[in-house]
């Protein structure tokens, strides 16, 4: 590539490239698969900031996005623009306290429905609803709510790098809806907490767990040193190759904040197909 | 001889082995690790390996600590191939021991283990240890895991290296399976370590994960990649660089060895990224209960068709527990009990999987919406789609699902639909003239199991479109489609009227391709068919034929069914299998069969194909049973080669015998020849059907063919195949169909409908009587003996003649009576040895194998025996031979064969006959000479004797055998006596048996009366008849 076509030649407007930055999974017309997803992006849209919405699309979609970082009530980025240094920025809701959140546990209990499918990964459509009733909505209004700055020089805001971080943010949220109660004040664990009345401890690595329960067990020089014990008729349970695949990866859904150039499904479907099928010779005793 | 050892260490697989020790020095006590006295240095080890495909290098072999059970500062052999065990007086302790070990990489090890796939021996003397076959287990565990999909990838540390690892996932059952691995894994396996001073404590559990996780990864990668890296060094090039961590992931996760590299704050936010992913799951891995959703039926005389899925929680530590999940929003004090003790959040359980079910199911997430939901009601169509669809989606999700029986149960029979056809045919008659081809009048009818429906309910039935309907009281999976469809190709089969005799018989063994929704399940026939089909059912009961008047012998009751069974099947053209147990006579059901076709008047000639050590033995039993019957031995270099030589010649025999090598070599000459029948002796040499002997066998034209063999052919799917295509081509389809329609199911899937299936089709053309048939037994003498007649080798053949040779040279020479009978007696010593082995007469201790004809027939019998599990005796007069069937003997079959002998204590031999009589898991072999164990023990665990050579004294070889034909013996014995054909054996024992009444008075005094014969008659019975040379 010729170098005159480094930065210096470049319209302004046209933002730097950008390796390894965070790619939406949407590849082409709107953000938010699922209803809470669209509806943070309607409210970024209700802002009428023009061409800058379709601006910051592309930006979401090609990378420009350095990182996100979720706190509760925060949130905080940095895009690549046109200027060699990336523009921070940051994103504020309004948090509701803990005492709201408690009450609001109160009244969920009574219908393990909600709960269950917010643990699921899903937000019931009528969810929203029980939450204005308790007089806290998780998604934002436009001007109360919401509280938004970028260091770039656009007099706008939002401007297209906070579009961008909000589109992208819209993926997040379908796939974890508890980035939104984070975005209110809540951590995951301190709602369960509310819901259940157990203390629920950060889950455990399954690694971690093998690793505590397995307290040494001495060699006993007996007999049997020797010999393989019992084993259940059904060991190795029914080994067929799955009808589609890759169904497991598949279920835990999205990875968070995606930067791969190719998509990680894209990447498994093939490999667990390969694999499944080289199993099933070694299995036979092919191999 | 090795015994090779695998076992783990740290993170990495070990190859160490035992051999049996040099000297007989035993360890220092002081020293606490000394070396292990059975220890295999690093060049029997390496070159041992070689065998299981291994390339390893001397110098990659370090030392490790073994800790083995160590009884008075000795350590205990893990199998008495390697040492004696000492007696079990005192309890051993653990003892470190000093061991040579070689690391093998995931890719070693998943090669050998590959290779050693049901295997006891990697090749003779080189046996497995339990702890090889365990792993090869974990091997297979590990590729289920990988052909149902249960893995995911990950990234993980290890001294500040990061890795892209593929990990497996034990979800439900997944982790039962992997704890019951755990559970009986063999201790030597995590008996390794590389301190001196403290013993492994590592748990099973652990050391089972960490392979199962080593092997995963690599095969994961293997399928991948498609073929193993050409060298295990990583080609240091250019290092790629990675626009981001998880380009630089996916990347990893498809390289051989999946290094990461790059910040340490990245790569951590990386797995704290893959964690965030995996949450859904995680949930469920630890939990201790497991979401179980059982469909339950309408009550009996409900008529709204209401089903149930009720949930349930089941105890993972414990499979009989189940909570209603009703009772456990608000647990009572009991269930609060339950729960308590399993240390849970059982409502975040409950709600993280409930919540995952409602979207998998929107039945299942309408109950949600209720509180302390406990369960979703269904109409018939909506327990159809649980049935079908959400019950599958639900156990892929790892969840329990609790089917009603008639569904689930892999039989089934009682709520399936079948096809029952009556036929009519007229009666038998007499003069035969009937075949296969003849037409039948068909009728069928439909059934529910025993009931049986008319052919307008079940239309009725169809027109309802329902898919589950209830037939008299059964609930019926009911597809109306497809049973319109089944009942049109019914209507169209029997009104076509051109169902013959043949399709019938395919129907009634389950070989026609009929709709599998109303599957053909029976047939009522009368008439000929009708008998047809009885006898094809019940071989053992064919109405028995006349023994031929020239078959010279009798039949006991068994044979003589086996006789009339083989007929009958000649008769419809169909191949027959006789597997009978060794010894119950296969040779002259076989002998009595060939007479029968000969005076029938089919004169063509017979083939007998047989391993070229038995050979002799049908020529013998031919001549013995069927005298009348002109025989042609078709091997030795003399044979008749050239095609319509041989034809003119083979024309003229009723039976032609060859061996299996000859038959691809000849096989130009021996298929010029239609053959009255093709007969296969121990057919299981072509039970590889792509070897060159198992396709000539197929193309040979018979109009009959038979295959004997004395091992249980039925019990191996893998082998059925080529026999049954050698018997009934077609019947068992083609190799791949067969390999999906039965060898995976059964062998991979344990399918019983499969296993049934199979038995249906192949019943009834093998014939398998065992000896403790309760049907046999009484046909059987208690004790019966047979002469087993062997050819000697090329080798055997020169040394004989030569021996010969010198001694008819130097009794020219001799008068001097006693000098005369010191040569005869030393002679006949160097004769008898030759016979039993060449390295015996040459004390050379040269290598044993396919040297002699005796010992590989011995071979040969002894696999059949150990096939079934029996025990065996086995006399010698020679130690030095004794020694040598103990050494070929475990070095074959990798057991340990007892050797008594003169130089053996009293308490070592009290000890042998103890563990030989008492222990469950002993010694199968006990080799014993015949002057040290001839008299006194009581070995009736043995119910089959072998003798090796001869004492040529018959009270001497019947005591002999009576250590095992004695009282305290509840099975029928078998002896057996080796006879070298052509040789002085076979001179003496005929000479004995023709005047059996005379015997004792000539032979009484053991050999002593040869050495009276005159030189002449010596001459007569010591040199070696024409022909009987390999």
């Amino acid at each position: 590539m010729p170098r005159y076509y480094d930065s210096y030649y470049f319209p302004p407007s046209q933002p730097l490239t950008v390796k390894g930055g965070i790619k939406a999974q949407s590849k082409r017309g709107r953000f938010g698969q699922t209803w809470w997803g669209r509806r943070w992006i309607d409210t970024l849209e209700s802002f009428s900031i023009g061409a800058r919405l379709g601006r910051g699309k592309s930006y979401a979609r090609s990378g420009q996005v350095l990182f996100i970082d979720i706190e509760k009530g925060e949130v905080h980025s940095a895009v690549q623009g046109s200027r060699r240094a990336p523009y921070g920025l940051e994103i504020k809701l309004r948090i509701y306290k803990r005492t709201d959140w408690k009450k609001l546990a109160e009244s969920l209990r009574q219908q393990p429905f909600y709960v269950a499918r917010l643990l699921s990964g899903e937000i019931p459509e009528d969810f929203e609803h029980i939450m204005k009733e308790h007089e806290m909505p998780l998604l934002p209004e436009p001007w109360n709510d919401l509280e938004m700055d970028c260091a770039c020089p656009d007099w706008s805001n939002p401007c297209k790098h906070i579009a961008a971080v909000i589109y992208l943010l819209a993926e997040e949220f379908d796939r974890d809806p508890f980035l939104l109660f984070e975005l209110r004040g809540i951590t995951r664990e301190e709602f369960l907490f509310d819901i259940t009345g157990t203390v629920v401890e950060a889950k455990k690595d399954a690694d971690e767990m093998e690793e505590t329960t397995h307290s040494a067990s001495p060699l006993t020089p007996d007999d049997h040193f020797w010999e393989e014990g019992p084993l259940p008729d059904d060991l190795y349970g029914v080994v067929r190759t799955p009808p589609a695949p890759a169904a497991l990866p598949k279920r835990l859904g999205k990875f968070p904040f995606w930067r791969a150039e190719e998509a990680l499904s894209d990447v498994l479907e093939p490999l667990y197909r390969k694999a499944s099928l080289r199993g099933a010779k070694v299995f036979q005793g092919e191999e | 001889m090795i015994l090779l050892h695998l076992g783990v260490c740290n993170e990495e697989l070990f190859l160490w082995g035992e051999v049996p020790p040099v000297d007989h020095s035993m360890p220092d006590e002081e020293d606490s690790a000394s070396d292990l006295p059975y220890d295999a240095t690093a060049n029997v080890l390496v070159s041992a390996a070689a065998e299981g495909g291994l390339c390893l290098q001397v110098k990659r072999a370090i030392s490790l600590y073994v800790w083995l059970p160590t009884r008075d500062g000795i350590p205990l052999p893990s199998s008495p191939l390697i040492a004696d065990t000492p007696p079990k007086d005192t309890k051993p302790v653990l003892g470190s021991w000093h061991i040579t070990a070689v690391a093998l990489s995931a890719e070693e090890a998943f090669y050998f283990l590959a290779d050693c796939y049901g295997k006891e021996m990697l090749a003779p003397g080189i046996i497995l240890g339990s702890d090889i076959r365990f792993f090869r287990r974990v091997l297979r565990f590990t590729s289920a895991l990988v052909t149902r999909e249960r893995f995911l990838p990950d990234v993980c540390e290890r001294d500040g290296e990061f890795q892209a690892v593929w990990e497996p996932l034990f979800v439900g059952n997944d982790s039962n399976k992997l704890a019951a691995l755990a559970e009986a894994m063999p201790q030597v396996c995590r008996a390794l370590t590389n301190e001196k001073e403290t013993a492994p404590g590592e748990p099973s559990i652990a050391v089972v994960s960490k392979v199962t996780n080593m092997f995963l990864d690599y095969l994961v990668r293997l399928s991948w990649m498609e073929k193993r890296p050409t060298s295990t060094r990583s080609r240091k090039g250019r290092k790629k660089t990675f626009a981001s961590v998880h380009d630089q992931w996916i990347h990893a996760l498809r390289t051989w060895n999946g290094a990461m590299s790059g910040e340490t704050g990245e790569l951590e936010y990386l797995a704290g990224q893959i964690k965030a992913w995996r949450r859904s799951i995680s949930v469920s891995t630890g939990a201790p209960f497991r979401l179980t959703f059982r469909l339950e039926e309408p009550e009996e005389d409900d008529s709204t068709d209401q089903w149930y899925v009720r949930y349930l929680l089941n105890a993972a530590d414990d499979p009989s527990l189940f909570i209603e999940v009703e009772d456990a929003w608000d647990p009572g004090k009991q269930t609060k009990s339950i729960i308590a003790k399993r240390q849970t959040n059982i409502q975040e359980y409950l709600l993280t999987s409930l919540g995952h079910v409602s979207s998998l199911d929107p039945v299942l997430a309408e109950s949600l919406k209720r509180p302390r939901p406990g369960g979703a009601s269904l109409d018939t169509a909506g327990a159809y789609t649980f049935l079908t669809e959400t019950a599958w989606l639900l156990q892929q999700a790892g969840y329990n699902v609790q089917l009603p029986v008639w569904w689930s149960s892999s039989s089934g029979a009682r709520n399936k639909l079948s096809v029952r056809a009556s036929i009519s045919s007229p009666a038998m008659k007499s003069d035969g003239g009937l075949s296969l081809d003849e037409v039948v009048k068909f009728n069928w009818k439909v059934a529910l199991g025993d009931e049986k429906l008319s052919l307008q309910e079940l239309e009725t039935l169809a027109r309802m479109k329902m898919p589950l309907v209830k037939i008299r009281g059964q609930w019926v999976q009911f597809d109306a489609k497809a049973i319109q469809e089944a009942i049109d190709f019914w209507k169209k089969k029997s009104s076509n009227q051109s169902i013959t005799a043949r399709d019938v018989v395919h129907m009634a063994l389950g070989l026609a391709e009929t709709p599998e929704i109303l599957p053909f399940e029976g047939v009522e026939a009368t008439g000929w068919v009708g008998d047809l089909l009885q006898s094809l059912e019940h071989g053992a009961e064919i109405e028995k034929i006349p023994v031929p008047d020239q078959f010279e012998g009798t039949l006991r009751p068994y044979q003589s069914r086996g006789y009339a069974w083989l007929a009958f099947l000649q008769r419809w053209g169909f191949g027959a299998c006789l597997a009978d147990d060794m010894g119950l006579g296969k040779t002259p059901q076989t002998l009595v069969f060939i007479q029968h076709r000969w005076e029938a008047n089919d004169k063509r000639p017979v083939l007998v194909v047989c391993p070229t050590s038995v050979m002799g033995n049908w020529q013998k039993e031919a001549a013995h049973f069927t005298p009348s019957l002109p025989v042609l031995m078709h091997h030795g270099p003399r044979r008749v080669k050239e095609p319509e030589a041989f034809q003119e010649e083979a024309l003229r025999q009723a039976i032609v015998i060859t061996s299996f090598p000859l038959l691809y070599r000849d096989f130009e000459t021996l298929s010029q020849i239609n053959w009255a029948a093709v007969i296969l002796d121990e057919a299981q040499n072509i039970k590889n059907p792509k070897t060159k002997q198992a396709k000539a066998a197929r193309a040979l034209q018979s109009d009959f063919r038979v295959a004997l063999t004395g091992t249980p052919v039925e019990n191996n799917v893998g082998e059925l195949w080529s026999i049954m295509e050698f018997l009934n081509p077609g019947f068992l389809y083609s190799q791949a169909k067969f390999k999906r329609r039965f060898f995976v199911p059964i062998q991979v899937d344990r399918d019983m409908n499969a296993v049934e299936r199979l038995k249906k089709i192949t019943g009834p053309f093998i014939l398998r009587r065992l000896k403790t048939d309760k049907t046999i037994i009484d046909d059987l003498p208690e004790k019966q003996e047979t002469n087993v007649f062997t050819n000697l080798t090329k080798e055997q053949g020169s040394l004989y003649r030569a021996v010969v040779k010198e001694i008819s040279e130097s009794l020219e020479g001799t008068d001097d009576g006693i000098k005369r009978k010191g040569l005869i007696l030393a002679t006949l010593m160097k004769l008898k040895q030759i016979c039993n082995h060449p390295a015996q007469f040459l004390h050379d201790s040269s290598a044993i194998p396919g040297r002699s004809g005796k010992l590989t027939r011995l071979v040969e019998m002894l696999e059949e025996v150990y096939e079934v599990g029996d025990r065996v005796l086995i006399f010698t007069q020679f130690t030095e031979m004794g020694t040598m069937l103990q050494r070929h003997l475990q070095e074959t079959f990798g057991r340990e064969a007892l050797f008594l002998h003169g130089g053996v204590p009293k308490n070592r031999r009290d000890r042998m006959v103890e563990r030989f009589q008492e222990d469950e898991y002993g010694p199968l072999f006990f080799i014993l000479s015949l002057k040290a164990a001839g008299t006194g023990l009581n070995l009736t665990r043995a119910n089959h004797v072998f003798h090796y050579d001869r004492w040529w004294n018959p009270a001497v070889e019947n005591q002999a055998t009576d250590r095992a034909f004695r009282i305290g013996q509840t099975k029928h014995v078998q002896v057996y006596k080796f006879v070298c054909t052509g040789t002085i054996e076979e001179q003496i024992n005929e000479m004995i048996e023709q005047k059996q009444d005379v015997a004792d008075s000539i032979v009484g005094t053991g050999e002593q009366w040869i050495t009276e014969l005159s030189t002449r008659d010596l001459k007569k019975i010591i040199r070696l008849q024409k022909g009987t040379v390999k």
